[in-house]
C-alpha cells in the first residue's frame, strides 16, 4: 500500500511524456503531464465561490450570533479557531486536487477503498435530508406568509430544472452563486453600517482572542453540544470541503485542466469521457515546481481573502446586528436562549426590526432565506457531483453510464426524496433535522482531517507533500472535531444538541 | 474633462452603489419615519455611493485600478464609504451617538466588507457591459481588451495540454 518509496516519475523508455507514471496506492497509476501555468495570484473569482456559498450559512447568521448573545463576545475565540482551521483544511484539500486533478474521494480510495465508501455512505446519511432548505424557507414564510413547505418544494424543483438544463453546470452555478453572494455581502455591510457602532465591532473582535474562555453555563448538557455543533458550522461544515476538490477540478485548477467538465442532463450527449484516474506533473522539474508554487499562491489568496475574509465579515456583521438588537430590547435574550430555532430567528428579526425598522427585520429574514437558497444550490450540486464521482470511478460497470447521467440520477434522487420527506416525513419542523446534521457533520470533519493526512503524505510525491506544521494543524483539527464530539457524548451523554 | 465614453464605463459601478444605497431607504421606510424621510435617507446614501461606484469604473478605464485586484479597491472604499455614510447621516440621520471619529472608524471597517461585495459584483457585470459598448466606445474596447487578456491567461491554463 505504501507508495512513499515509489520513484516520483519512473522513467521508462523514450522521453515521451506519456510513458511516465506516478504510482499512488493500488489504483491505476497517474500519467505524467504538464502542469498548466498558474493564473495571477491576486484575483477575485474562482471555485472558492462554492466554498463561501456553502460556508456562509446557519453557523454564521444564526448559531454564532446566538452564542454571542448568550455567553458574550468572548465565546468567539472558538469561531476564530474553527474558521482558521477550515482555511488550512481548504489549502490541503486543494493540494491533492490541484496536483492530481482527482477528487479527495479518489485520494481516499487510493489509500484504502473502504474509507471512500465510508464517505459515500455518510454523504447519503447526512445530506439527503432537506434540512438546510427548511430554515431558509421558514424565514421566507415569515416575510411572505407562503407556507415553508410550498417554498421548499418549489425551490427543490427549481434547482433540479436549472441544473438539468445547464450546458456546463459549473459555469451556471458560479455565475448564480457569485451574484447571490455579492448581494449578500453588500447588503450585510450596509445593514451593519446602519445599525452597529464602533463598540460592537471592538467587542466582537477582541472577543475572538479570549482563548480558553468557557463560562460554566456553556459546560452543561444543554449547551455544550450546541457549542460543538456551532464549531462544526464555523465555515464550511460536514463534507463541503471534500466537494470543494470537485469544484477545483471542474474549474480547471492545476492538473484539473486535464479533466473534462460535468454537463447538465440536456447536454449530456456532449460529455467527454471521464478518465478513470488523474494525472501528476513532473515534480523533479524545477520549471514545473515553479508553476506549482504559483498555483499554491493562487489558492492561498482564495483561502485568506475570499474564504476567511468573507466568512469573518458576514459573521461579524450578523453578530453586530444581533448585539444592537438586544441593546434595544433586552428581553430578546431569553427568547433566543430557547431551543426553537424558528422562534429564535423570528425573535432576532423582531429585535432587529425594533432596532432599525420593521423592514430591517424583513431584510434580516431575507438574508436568512438567501443563505438558505445559496446553500441549497451549492449542496445539491456538490452532493450529486461527489456521489456521481465515486459511483463512476468505483462501482463496477458504472462507466457504461455517462458522468452527466449519474450526476442527474443523484440530483433528481435527492430532490424527489427531499420532496417526499417534506410532504410526508417527520414534520417536526426544520430544527430537528438541522441539529442531527450538525452532529453527523462533525464526525465527517474529524474523519476527513485523518483522510487528508493519509492522502497528502502518502499519495503525493515527496516534493509537494505538506510541511510538518501543516500536518500538525490538520492533526489538531482531527482532535478538535472528534475530541469535542466524543467529550460531548461521554461527559454529557448527549449525542444531538 | 470626463467625456461620454468615460461616463459609460461608470454605469455598472454606479448602479451597484446606488442599489446598495437604496436598501437604506427600505431600512428606514417603516421605522415610524414618514415616507419622505425614508426616501431622503435612501437618496442620501444612494447618490454618494452611486457616484463613488461610478468613479471607480472611470478610474478603472483610465488604468488607475487593474481589473480584479482587491487591495486598491479596499482602500478606495475605506475613504468613499465613510464619506457617503457621513453625507447620509448629516442629511437624513438620527445623529451619531458616539461622535464623528468613532463613527467614521466604524464605517471604514465596514467599508472593507462593502468593498469585497462591490468588486465581486462589479467584476461580474462590467465585462458584459463592456461587450455591449465596445463597438461604439474606444475606452470600453480598450478596457475589454484588458479583461480578455486576463481571461485568456486563465483560459490558457485551463486548456493547458489537454489529453
Amino acid at each position: 500500500m505504501d507508495t512513499s518509496n515509489t520513484p516520483p516519475a519512473a522513467q521508462t523508455a523514450p522521453p515521451a511524456e506519456d510513458e511516465r507514471v506516478w504510482k499512488a496506492g493500488r489504483l491505476e497509476p497517474m500519467p505524467i503531464r504538464k502542469l498548466p501555468d498558474a493564473p495571477p495570484s491576486v484575483h477575485i473569482l474562482g471555485p472558492t465561490v462554492f466554498l463561501v456559498a456553502l460556508g456562509v450559512g446557519m453557523g454564521e447568521s444564526y448559531m454564532w450570533p446566538r452564542l454571542v448573545l448568550l455567553f458574550g463576545p468572548e465565546i468567539r475565540w472558538l469561531f476564530l479557531i474553527g474558521v482558521s482551521l477550515q482555511a488550512v483544511v481548504m489549502l490541503e484539500m486543494a493540494r491533492y486536487a490541484m496536483a492530481t486533478g482527482e477528487s479527495i474521494f479518489s485520494g481516499a480510495a487510493r489509500v484504502f477503498k473502504p474509507l471512500m465508501w465510508f464517505f459515500f455512505i455518510v454523504a447519503i446519511a447526512v445530506y439527503i435530508w432537506p434540512g438546510h432548505l427548511s430554515a431558509g424557507a421558514a424565514a421566507f414564510e415569515e416575510i411572505s406568509g407562503i407556507p415553508w413547505v410550498v417554498t421548499a418544494v418549489a425551490g427543490l424543483i427549481l434547482v433540479g430544472v436549472i441544473f438539468s438544463l445547464a450546458k456546463v453546470i459549473y459555469n451556471v452555478l458560479e455565475n448564480v452563486l457569485s451574484l447571490l453572494i455579492g448581494a449578500l455581502v453588500l447588503g450585510t455591510a450596509v445593514v451593519a453600517a446602519m445599525v452597529g457602532t464602533w463598540n460592537d465591532v471592538v467587542t466582537t473582535i477582541t472577543g475572538m482572542f479570549s482563548f480558553g474562555y468557557l463560562p460554566p453555563e456553556a459546560m452543561t448538557a444543554a449547551w455544550f453540544p450546541v457549542i460543538v455543533g456551532a464549531c462544526a458550522f464555523a465555515g464550511p461544515s460536514g463534507m463541503q470541503q471534500m466537494w470543494y476538490t470537485l469544484h477545483l477540478r471542474d474549474s480547471g485548477a492545476g492538473m484539473g485542466a486535464h479533466m473534462p467538465k460535468v454537463r447538465g442532463l440536456r447536454h449530456a450527449g456532449e460529455q467527454e469521457e471521464m478518465p478513470a484516474r488523474g494525472f501528476m506533473f513532473d515534480t523533479d522539474n524545477p520549471a514545473e515546481m515553479a508553476k506549482w508554487r504559483g498555483w499554491r499562491r493562487w489558492v492561498t489568496f482564495d483561502a485568506l481573502l475570499l474564504f476567511w475574509g468573507i466568512t469573518m465579515l458576514v459573521t461579524i456583521s450578523f453578530t453586530v446586528i444581533a448585539q444592537s438588537a438586544v441593546r434595544q430590547n433586552p428581553g430578546v435574550r431569553d427568547v433566543i436562549a430557547g431551543d426553537d430555532q424558528e422562534v429564535a430567528l423570528t425573535a432576532m428579526a423582531d429585535a432587529v426590526s425594533s432596532a432599525g425598522s420593521s423592514v430591517l427585520g424583513v431584510v434580516f429574514l431575507g438574508f436568512i432565506a438567501l443563505i438558505g437558497l445559496n446553500a441549497t444550490l451549492g449542496l445539491f450540486d456538490s452532493f450529486s457531483r461527489g456521489q456521481a464521482d465515486m459511483t463512476y470511478n468505483f462501482v463496477p460497470g458504472a462507466k457504461k453510464v455517462r458522468m452527466s447521467h449519474l450526476y442527474a440520477i443523484f440530483l433528481w434522487g435527492v430532490i424527489i426524496f427531499g420532496i417526499l420527506i417534506l410532504l410526508l416525513g417527520p414534520a417536526d419542523g426544520p430544527s430537528g433535522i438541522l441539529d442531527t446534521l450538525a452532529f453527523l457533520s462533525t464526525f465527517a470533519m474529524g474523519a476527513y482531517c485523518v483522510t487528508l493526512l493519509l492522502v497528502n503524505n502518502r499519495m503525493l510525491p515527496k516534493p509537494i507533500r505538506p510541511k510538518w506544521w501543516t500536518n500538525m494543524i490538520i492533526g489538531f483539527g482531527a482532535v478538535f472535531y472528534l475530541g469535542m464530539l466524543f467529550y460531548s457524548l461521554f461527559a454529557y451523554g448527549v449525542v444531538v444538541g | 474633462m470626463i467625456g461620454r465614453h468615460s461616463l459609460e464605463l461608470a454605469l455598472p459601478g454606479a448602479s451597484i452603489g446606488a442599489a446598495a444605497g437604496a436598501m437604506a431607504g427600505g431600512l428606514t421606510l417603516l421605522a415610524g419615519q414618514p415616507t419622505g424621510m425614508a426616501a431622503l435617507s435612501a437618496l442620501a446614501l444612494s447618490v454618494p455611493l452611486g457616484l463613488f461606484g461610478g468613479l471607480y469604473g472611470v478610474l478603472l478605464g483610465h488604468g488607475v485600478f487593474r481589473p480584479g485586484t482587491f487591495g486598491p479597491v479596499g482602500l478606495f472604499w475605506m475613504v468613499a464609504f465613510p464619506v457617503s455614510r457621513l453625507v447620509q447621516e448629516s442629511l437624513a440621520g438620527v445623529g451619531m451617538a458616539d461622535g464623528v471619529l468613532p463613527f467614521l472608524a466604524y464605517q471604514a471597517m465596514v467599508a472593507l466588507g462593502f468593498a469585497i461585495g462591490f468588486v465581486w459584483l462589479h467584476e461580474r457585470l462590467m465585462p458584459h457591459w463592456l461587450m455591449r459598448r465596445a463597438g461604439a466606445n474606444p475606452e470600453a474596447k480598450a478596457l475589454l481588451g484588458q479583461y480578455i487578456k486576463h481571461a485568456q491567461a486563465l483560459q490558457a491554463t485551463r486548456k493547458g495540454s489537454r489529453r
